[in-house]
């Protein structure tokens, strides 16, 4: 039976099958589809920007998540590191369209201009940031204490710890963090649209205040599939960085 | 055989309980190929004289010339048995070549096969066999001193013994001076040369192992080894120390009657039969005696 040696990829890809058709009837019947290719230059624009808010956003904020994630678990920062974990788990129960608000409104206390790419990407970045400091802290934490004491006895220094041991050993963790991340920044990028950052939240509020579906499900449609993206991507990066000691095993669907 | 370690007057302090001498005042010597094996009750200090040794060693560089192996192993999740073994070399500078014949010898000192296992996962090796690893890591800069720390503590008592044997093989062979850290009086009278016997940071006795047992300086050996220290000391003994160089014998085509004799002068219950060359052919014990004369036959006693 030929067909049986396809039943893995019919398994793998019939969900993304049957999404892609209801997505594309959906683009076709509130005309969505005749939207996008009649503004198909405003699409790519759109497109654009909202691939420059992600990624910059996502760079700085898993730099500087990484770095301060990292810095928490070194010595004689430890007692700083609770107090900061409590900051950030309060930081991430704000919602998105609090911390866009709050750039708006706070910014211009600080001198800084509460409209345009730059406060959206600074609101973009610290929704982000949580989730990677609270991920590295966790996941350098937890590496085991068997390992490091080892390392120590076998004359490791510090930092050769760090870079050889317990980073590589809480990658998965971080990533973990880094992805939760990207996903929260790829929904939220429509929000800058209400304080003039761009990106293709202003199909969606277009649609939303015209109670358009076409122009909503054109401006929301490829929000989605970047977001699929990303993951895929970071995924797959993931794969390639982390161990083969310390992948988790896949589940098998053959 | 020269001296390889030498503590000489070393005492412990922690910060915060001054009072307490964490270590007192220890000093001895450690002589090439020799297994010292540290020994006392939990808390008594042995543990922190590892700190100790590791701590005084300021330098990364004498750090890295100590072999060191933990209870609980810590082999590198991250990295493949290859690399773990590798670590401390390719800290040191070695060359890629000189580090993979390294790996290879060690695995096969250790014997694991290297082509099986050098590119396996920490994860895909069963506990003992992590072990085992953890104890070629620590060999693999060739240091001239291993501490261990309980390498044995986490393995089920029949691996165990299994380990220690493999272990006293490979002793054999790489002739380190070792530092074994235990609170298991069986395993540090089996591996080591020397026992250095601790009790709340204090030196008790430092002595071979029949030594301690024949004659302990205190009280607190007695009881720390319990009630079974004939037994345990048995246990080390071994035959060729009580045997007795000429025993009594008989030749094989000699009489009966010799033989009863022989047992009632001796107060002996077995002779050793041997050949007109003196080769050994058996023995005889009075049991066999009497069921072979005709007369204790048990034909000869049916027909009475």
């Amino acid at each position: 039976m030929q067909i049986r040696l396809f039943y893995p990829f019919i398994k793998k890809f019939a969900p993304f099958a049957v999404t892609a058709i209801i997505v594309f009837l959906l683009y076709k019947y509130y005309g969505a589809l005749k939207y996008t290719s009649d503004n198909l230059a405003e699409f790519f624009r759109l497109n654009y920007e909202h691939f420059f808010l992600v990624i910059i956003s996502m760079a700085t904020a898993g730099t500087v998540g990484v770095g301060l994630g990292t810095i928490m678990t070194r010595k004689g920062f430890e007692r700083f590191g609770s107090a900061i974990m409590a900051i950030v788990n309060v930081w991430q129960s704000i919602p998105s369209l609090g911390v866009i608000a709050l750039a708006y409104g706070f910014l211009p206390l600080i001198g800084l201009s509460g409209i345009g790419v730059i406060p959206a990407l600074i609101a973009l970045f610290f929704h982000a940031v949580a989730p990677i400091v609270r991920n590295t802290y966790a996941g350098i934490k937890d590496v085991s204490n068997d390992v490091i004491e080892s390392a120590t006895g076998m004359g490791m220094t510090p930092n050769q710890i760090l870079f050889r041991i317990e980073i590589p050993n809480a990658l998965p963790v971080i990533m973990g963090g880094i992805r939760t991340s990207t996903a929260i920044i790829v929904g939220s990028a429509p929000l800058a649209f209400l304080i003039g950052g761009g990106g293709l939240g202003f199909w969606i509020f277009t649609g939303i205040a015209l109670m358009d579906m076409g122009i909503l499900i054109a401006g929301a449609v490829p929000v989605a599939v970047i977001a699929m993206l990303f993951d895929a991507l970071l995924s797959r990066l993931e794969k390639i960085i982390v161990s083969k000691g310390i992948q988790i095993k896949e589940y098998q669907t053959a | 055989m020269g001296i390889m370690l030498s503590l000489q007057e070393v005492t412990k302090i922690y910060p915060g309980a001054e009072h307490i001498k964490a270590v007192d005042n220890l000093s001895f010597d450690l002589e090439e190929g020799e297994i010292c094996t540290m020994v006392g009750p939990s808390g008594c200090g042995k543990i922190l004289i590892d700190d100790q040794n590791v701590n005084r060693l300021d330098t990364i560089g004498l750090l890295r010339s100590i072999g060191y192996v933990i209870q609980n192993i810590g082999l590198f999740p991250n990295m493949t048995i290859a690399e773990n073994i590798a670590t401390i070399p390719k800290l040191k500078g070695w060359d890629h070549d000189r580090i993979a014949e390294k790996v290879e010898s060690l695995l096969e000192i250790v014997n694991l096969p290297p082509n099986e296992f050098m590119d396996r996962y920490p994860r895909e090796l069963s506990g003992g066999q992590q072990q085992r690893i953890g104890v070629a890591r620590g060999m693999a800069a060739d240091p001239p001193i291993m501490l261990m720390d309980e390498p044995f503590g986490a393995i089920d008592p029949i691996n165990r013994e299994h380990l220690q044997d493999e272990f006293l093989k490979i002793q054999a062979k790489v002739k380190k001076a070792i530092v074994f850290v235990t609170h298991n009086i069986d395993e540090a009278i089996k591996m080591g040369d020397k026992i250095c016997l601790l009790k709340d940071g204090k030196l008790v006795q430092f002595a071979t192992p029949e030594e301690l047992l024949t004659e302990p300086v205190n009280g607190f050996f007695r009881d720390f080894v319990g009630g079974d220290r004939t037994l345990k000391r048995l246990n080390l003994l071994k035959i060729k120390a009580a045997m007795k160089p000429d025993p009594p014998v008989i030749m094989q085509n000699e009489s009966s009657e010799k033989a009863k004799s022989m047992f009632r002068e001796l107060k002996l219950d077995h002779l050793i039969v041997v050949d007109n060359e003196k080769r050994l052919v058996g023995y005889v014990d009075q049991e066999a005696l009497r069921m072979a004369s005709p007369r204790y036959s048990p034909m000869s006693l049916a027909i009475l």
